[in-house]
Order: structure tokens, then C-alpha cells, then sequence
């Protein structure tokens, strides 16, 4: 149930700009991909067309062989969980309120409406703060902690859906070289032992080069390579990043198509 | 195992803030209490339904066509009014409000002073006033553009007061360096920084104000609050419905219309 | 597209550009000349506004002298109409509770429901409260109940459109954080909506509680119970000392209302 496959995909934005064109990509359960390319390149998109927060202009996203939207689009999102660059947290709940969105979609909505969870639900919270060790920040306002700290929350909310499927859309962006290598060990580990498939998008080569076991790249809406970091040469990693001169610079039309 | 023991608030405790609690328990009280009061009754509620119903059914009447002269005149009435107390009530408070901002007034007596004369002016709803001022100067329009400008000037003033003290004091230094007296000052480094703001609260104030408009003629102070009333007492739906009608229309189209105002012209004074 | 170079020359003209246009002096003229037509069509006449005014002074002293005799009287009416108040307001914020979240473009789960909910409470807001509390008092006769019914509605339509314009200002991220769980329309207010508006909310609460005072001390006016019936009666009646009285007793009643409100928005902070 968990193999992703978007099948010639092209999406195009109201304001005219094509962030993805003609893209093929089947992701195998279990996996862990990262996602590579400079600004601009159409990884955000193509990692929201997995979640439903995009959709195609053409072509069809699948997950465990169900289309990416209509009816089923809240049960596929209860087992695809995404983490975010700006953490996308609840500033004025609490940490465990927080991991606990991530139960919404698991159980008669009539409880959560007001706030009330079953016993169950909280001790998954529970195992999932403790798997990204911030139990004792459990109580603390989202807002009151660090960069590093709350996107562990969000991995925790992550976890809590009990997920096949883990999208984390530039999850180390925002954090400083110690957090950054924090968040990504932890979410190799996730893909090790629990064997949730795990989609990264990133920009920073290192940390692809040595978390990834697949490396799909990206530029101008284009898969220009899809390798292990062992086969991403210098020549390659060109590819990847380069421009091809100030008229085909469309970081300015992805940043107002996201306006 | 009962159920209440499978759920839980996301709390150390599993229960509620006390404070949460103590708050909801407190107005549930005082709504409970004051109940008989307001002779809150939903059996009356419930039945007096189908009472609504049956009104709602004889306004659907032909209208008095006849009447729409009246009508326009009065609706014309009651906008001049809006209007024209809101216009006065700029005047004045563009001054009060330099007087009552805390960076702008010439001495904190004054300012102090100020504040609560524009906190008493705005205490009393405008209908009150124009029940004094109809007293006093006799019935029609004056009357309640009297009182619609003078609560105007206690909102407005404050508002304005406001607007001023958030001003960057940066631009007023740079002034001030050169020379600038206290009046140019206040003139080339508050107010216009302070406009944009100003122009959104008239825009409130216009909208507010013609609600308030329509009303004040219930006492006699102008506009179309008397024909209001009275076709209501006489039972003139044929009135009434067009009455209703015309508020609604010139209602809405002020509000769309200062929408769409203050999102052009605002965005083209902040640049 | 290459960059242009700055010409670092001297220009070759020593005076300025022309100085373009302003519009304010010909929007000042139409405003000025517009106020002029209203008060030829209003048929104010300075004469009676001199008049009016010379004897306001005596006018004015006539209150003078209030009259507390039956104070306890006015204040069980004050009572009233607070109670009045406060049942019409909770009542708004029960409507608005509802309504917004599908008023908001981001939150409704289509638009035919955002421009129905959109329009409801525009409607709510554009009916005068006066004209649904003579509404209400046809139906449920006299007494306060028409009036707490009628500030209800119309407040709802400002409380709605309030909640509905800060739940559309709330942050895209935090949406997408919490519908990316696969959250219900339900779920996304409650978690990713109110949380996140709390603050704006409460004093917009607030704010129509003390805006429903002023109008349930008017409402008695139309039957509709409370203080303001007495306050007409005591002005048609040229009982000044009693009106003063009358006007004294709301006026403390608002005033403390206002501090009260200044003071809880404070805490909440």
C-alpha cells in the first residue's frame, strides 16, 4: 500500500508558470528517496502532488494503487504524513496537542471536535515523543521551543499518524548544521526500523550524498537524475544545479505561483 | 470498563484547566440567572416561530408603490445626515486627536483632559443624544447630525489619537532637526503618516454612522427611522417591505463600496 | 536582458520636471461643495443652530439638578439591560461560531456554502437592530426577549464577518500542517482555526459586548424593555431632573462596562 507512482505529470500554476513537466517517478515501499535540485526546480510540488496538497494538471498520482484525491483523499493523508519547512505547528497548543493532530483521521471525529482523545491515542503520542526524545517537553507550548525541537514535534506528529509514507518538504531548511544532521539521522532511523517509505526534498548535496539510497534530481521542473549518490558524479551534480542563463530563471514565477 | 475513563483532555491531568472551567461555569450561571430577566422563554421562543412566520408571510404584499417618492427623499434624507455629521465630525476631530495623542499634545494635562472628553463623548449611544438635542432644538435633521457628529467626534478622536501615537518617531526627529515649529511639525511629520489610518477609520465611521442614520428618526431627528417605525405601528407592510428593502440596498452598496475603496486607495497611499 | 548602466552624466536641463497634478485639491472642492448642497437640502439654517445653540446653555442647565428618587428603579432597568446585552451577545457568538469558519475562503468546504454564508451575515449586519427588534416585538410582544433576539442577529453579522475575516488571515502553512493529516472540515477549524485566532477573537467578543450595552439601553425605545423606554418617557414629559438622573445611571453603567473590558482584554493577553 505504500509504493508511490506519478505517472506523466505536468503541472501548471493559474499565473501561467510550469512548475513540473511530463514527470515519471515510481517510488518503492520501504525506500528511502531524497529529492534534490536548486530553487525553483518543482521538488515542493511534486512532493505535495503525494499528499493531495497539489494536483496535476495532467497525468495521475497514485499511492498503494489509489488515485491522490476525491473520497479517499483523507484516508490516503491519514497514511501519508508530511513534515514541513516552517514546522507548520499550532503556535498556541501544546506539544502533545500538536502530536496528537496526528490521530485526527484515525477515529470518530465527534471526540477531537472537543478536544477529547482516547487513552490509546494518547499513549501513541507518548511513543512518539519519546522516539524523537522530547518527552519532557511534552507540556510546553509549541512556540516556546527551538527550531530543531519543534521540527522533532513535527516528525513526532509524523509518527503519531502511524504512516506508511513519510514526505518531509526541505524538513532542515530552517535549522542549523547540529539540528539539521539531528532530524535527518532520526528520519533515516525511522526508515530503517519501522520500514515507513521516506521522500526528502533537499538542496544541501552533502546530506543527500550520505542519508541517501536513491537520489532523484531536479531542475526547471525536469527529472534530470535518478541515481544512488555513488553514480552522482560532479557532471551530473552540473546538471542538477545549473542555470541556463537569466531568461530561464523562473525562481521569481515559482516564488508568485506560491504567492 | 465505563467510558468516560477511555477518553481524555490533552492535559497532565487528563481533565480541563480549572480556569477554563471556572470561566464557562461562571456565564453559564450568570446566563441561567438572568434568564427570567430577559424573559428568555423557548417554549415562547418556539411557538412565537410560527408568529414569525406569519409576519414574514403578510410582508410579502404588493408594495406601495405610491410611497417610493417619500421613500427616496427620506433615504436621501438619512444619507446627507450620515454624511454631513460624519464631514463636521472630522473637522473637529483632527485637532482633538493631535491634543489627545500622547506625542503630539502640548502638555499632558491637556492630553489627560482630552482623552476623557472623548471618552465621555462616545459613552452614550447616538440615540440618547438626539433624544436631548430633539428636546432642545426642536425635531428634524439638525438634531441628529447634532448628535451623530458629536459621538462621531468621540470615536473618530480617539481612533485619531491612536493613529498618531503609532507614527515613526524617526520622520518626526528628522523635522524636528530642521527647525520645524510645533504646529508644521504636527502638520509635515504626524498627520501624514497617520492618514492612511485616518482614511480607513472614516470609512468605518461613514459605515457605522448610516445605520445610526437610519435609526435616529424614530425620535424625530430626521431621516427614515420615523416612516420606519410608524409603518411598523400602523401595520403598513406594503411600507415597511420597501422600507426594509431600501436600508438593506444602501447598506450593502456603502459597504462594497468602502471595501473596494479602502483596498485601492489605501494600497495607493502605503504604497 | 541586460542590465542598463545609470547615465552618471549631468543633464542638461537646470529646471525641474513639471510638477504633476494633485487630485486632492479638485476631491477637496467636490467634498466641500457636496457638504454645501446637504445642508441647502437638510434646510439647516445657521439662524436655528445660533439659536439652538444660545439656548443650549440654559437648556443644559436645566439637568442640573438629578433626581435620584427612584434610583433603585433605574438601576433594576440597567440590570435588565445588561442582562439584555449579555443573552444577545452570547447568542451572536453561538451564530458566528458556525457561521464563520464556512464565511472563510480557506476554511469552507465549497464556495456555494462561502457565498451563502458570506451573504447570510452581510445580511444580518445591513438589517438596522432597531428594525429587527420592532420586528421581534410584533412577534413575542413586549419585553426584553425581542431585544436580545434582535441584538443577537444583527451582532452576529458583524461577529461572523470579524471571525471570518481573521480565520481567512490564519497562516497557509498551519492549514496545510494540519489537513496533511487528513483532518476533517471540522477538525481543520477546530485546530487549525480558533487556536490560531484566539486572541483576535475574544476581543472582538468583547468589543460588540460593550457596542450591545449602548444599543440595549435604546432599544427600550421600541418595547423591547429596559432603561431606554424610561428615558423617553421622562424627555416627553420635560422631566429633566429624572432624565438626568436617567442619562447619569448609563452612562456610569457604560463607563464601568468599558473598564471592565479594557481590563479582561489585558489579562487575556
Amino acid at each position: 500500500m505504500s509504493d508511490i507512482s506519478i505517472q506523466a505529470v505536468t503541472k501548471r500554476f493559474p499565473n501561467g508558470f510550469e512548475a513540473l513537466k511530463g514527470i515519471h517517478v515510481a517510488i518503492k515501499p520501504g525506500s528511502f528517496t531524497i529529492i534534490l535540485g536548486p530553487s525553483g526546480a518543482g521538488k515542493s510540488t511534486l512532493l505535495r502532488l503525494m499528499n493531495g496538497l497539489e494536483t496535476p494538471t495532467s497525468g495521475s498520482v497514485h499511492i498503494g494503487g489509489e488515485v491522490v484525491n476525491g473520497k479517499q483523499l483523507r484516508r490516503i493523508r491519514s497514511k501519508v504524513a508530511m513534515v514541513f519547512q516552517q514546522f507548520n505547528l499550532i503556535d498556541r497548543l501544546s506539544v502533545v496537542t500538536n502530536v496528537l493532530t496526528g490521530r485526527l483521521a484515525h477515529r470518530s471525529w465527534v471526540g477531537s471536535v472537543f478536544y477529547l482523545f482516547r487513552n490509546e491515542d494518547m499513549g501513541i503520542a507518548q511513543e512518539a515523543l519519546s522516539r524523537v526524545a522530547l518527552t519532557d517537553k511534552a507540556w510546553n507550548r509549541a512556540d516556546k521551543l527551538s527550531g530543531g525541537q519543534q521540527q522533532r514535534v513535527g516528525i513526532a506528529r509524523a509518527l503519531a499518524q502511524r504512516p506508511k509514507i513519510i514526505l518531509a518538504d526541505e524538513p532542515v531548511a530552517s535549522l542549523d548544521p547540529v539540528s539539521s544532521e539531528e532530524i535527518m539521522t532520526l528520519l533515516r532511523d525511522i526508515c530503517d526500523r519501522d520500514g515507513i517509505t521516506v521522500v526528502v526534498n533537499l538542496h544541501q548535496v552533502e546530506l543527500a550524498r550520505r542519508f541517501a539510497d536513491r537520489i532523484i534530481g531536479m531542475n526547471s521542473g525536469k527529472i534530470v537524475f535518478d541515481g544512488s549518490p555513488a553514480q552522482m558524479t560532479q557532471t551530473a551534480l552540473h546538471t542538477i544545479y545549473q542555470r541556463e542563463g537569466i531568461e530561464n530563471d523562473n525562481s521569481l514565477d515559482m516564488a508568485l505561483a506560491y504567492a | 470498563m465505563t467510558t468516560v475513563l477511555t477518553w481524555r483532555w490533552p492535559t497532565p491531568s487528563g481533565r480541563l484547566p480549572l480556569p477554563l472551567v471556572g470561566s464557562v461555569l461562571a456565564l453559564l450561571l450568570t446566563l441561567w440567572l438572568t434568564a427570567p430577566i430577559v424573559e428568555v422563554d423557548f417554549v415562547r421562543l418556539f411557538a412565537s416561530g410560527g408568529k414569525m412566520l406569519a409576519f414574514a408571510g403578510q410582508m410579502f404584499v404588493t408594495p406601495d408603490w405610491a410611497y417610493v417618492p417619500q421613500l427616496l427623499a427620506k433615504m436621501l434624507e438619512t444619507m446627507e445626515m450620515t454624511v454631513l455629521a460624519t464631514a463636521i465630525a472630522v473637522v473637529i476631530s483632527i485637532p482633538l486627536g493631535v491634543l489627545a495623542a500622547r506625542n503630539a499634545t502640548p502638555h499632558v494635562v491637556v492630553y489627560r483632559l482630552s482623552r476623557d472628553l472623548l471618552s465621555l463623548m462616545r459613552a452614550l449611544p447616538e440615540l440618547v443624544w438626539a433624544l436631548v438635542f430633539v428636546s432642545a432644538v426642536g425635531l428634524g435633521p439638525l438634531p441628529g447630525v447634532m448628535a451623530l457628529a458629536f459621538v462621531t467626534v468621540g470615536f473618530m478622536g480617539k481612533f485619531f489619537a491612536e493613529s498618531i501615537e503609532v507614527v515613526d518617531h524617526k520622520a518626526v526627529e528628522g523635522v524636528r532637526a530642521h527647525g520645524a515649529g510645533w504646529l508644521q511639525v504636527r502638520l509635515f511629520a504626524m498627520l501624514p503618516q497617520a492618514l492612511p489610518d485616518f482614511v480607513g477609520t472614516v470609512m468605518y465611521i461613514l459605515d457605522h454612522n448610516l445605520r445610526a442614520a437610519a435609526i435616529l428618526g424614530l425620535v424625530g431627528a430626521g431621516g427614515i427611522g420615523y416612516d420606519l417605525v410608524m409603518s411598523m405601528r400602523l401595520f403598513q407592510y406594503e411600507r415597511l417591505l420597501l422600507i426594509a428593502l431600501a436600508i438593506y440596498l444602501v447598506v450593502t452598496a456603502l459597504d462594497r463600496a468602502s471595501d473596494s475603496f479602502r483596498r485601492r486607495i489605501l494600497n495607493g497611499i502605503k504604497q | 536582458m541586460t542590465l542598463l548602466k545609470p547615465k552618471l552624466v549631468a543633464s542638461l536641463s537646470k529646471t525641474l520636471p513639471p510638477r504633476p497634478r494633485s487630485p486632492v485639491p479638485v476631491w477637496l472642492a467636490l467634498t466641500l461643495a457636496l457638504l454645501w448642497m446637504i445642508v441647502y437640502d437638510l434646510e439647516l439654517s445657521f439662524e436655528t443652530l445660533a439659536y439652538g445653540l444660545a439656548d443650549m446653555g440654559e437648556y443644559f442647565s436645566r439637568y442640573g439638578k438629578p433626581d435620584f428618587t427612584d434610583l433603585s428603579r433605574y438601576v433594576h432597568l440597567m440590570g435588565i439591560t445588561l442582562a439584555t446585552a449579555l443573552w444577545g451577545t452570547v447568542f451572536a457568538l453561538v451564530v458566528a461560531f458556525f457561521l464563520a469558519p464556512l464565511a472563510a475562503r480557506n476554511f469552507a468546504p465549497n464556495v456555494v456554502i462561502y457565498r451563502i454564508a458570506r451573504e447570510l451575515l452581510n445580511f444580518m449586519r445591513a438589517m438596522p437592530d432597531l428594525l429587527l427588534a420592532l420586528i421581534f416585538v410584533t412577534a413575542l410582544g413586549l419585553g426584553p426577549l425581542p431585544g436580545a433576539l434582535a441584538l443577537g442577529v444583527h451582532t452576529a453579522g458583524f461577529l461572523g464577518k470579524f471571525f471570518a475575516e481573521s480565520l481567512e488571515r490564519v497562516d497557509k502553512g498551519v492549514c496545510d500542517g494540519v489537513a496533511s493529516t487528513g483532518a476533517n472540515f471540522a477538525q481543520m477549524v477546530m485546530y487549525a482555526g480558533w487556536p490560531s485566532i484566539l486572541r483576535e477573537a475574544s476581543g472582538n467578543v468583547l468589543y460588540i459586548l460593550d457596542r450591545n450595552v449602548r444599543m440595549a439601553s435604546v432599544l427600550g425605545l421600541v418595547g423591547a424593555g429596559g432603561i431606554g423606554l424610561a428615558l423617553h418617557d421622562t424627555l416627553r414629559l420635560f422631566e429633566y431632573g429624572q432624565s438626568a438622573a436617567l442619562i447619569l445611571v448609563i452612562l456610569a453603567t457604560i463607563l464601568l462596562i468599558d473598564y471592565a473590558s479594557a481590563w479582561l482584554r489585558k489579562r487575556l493577553d
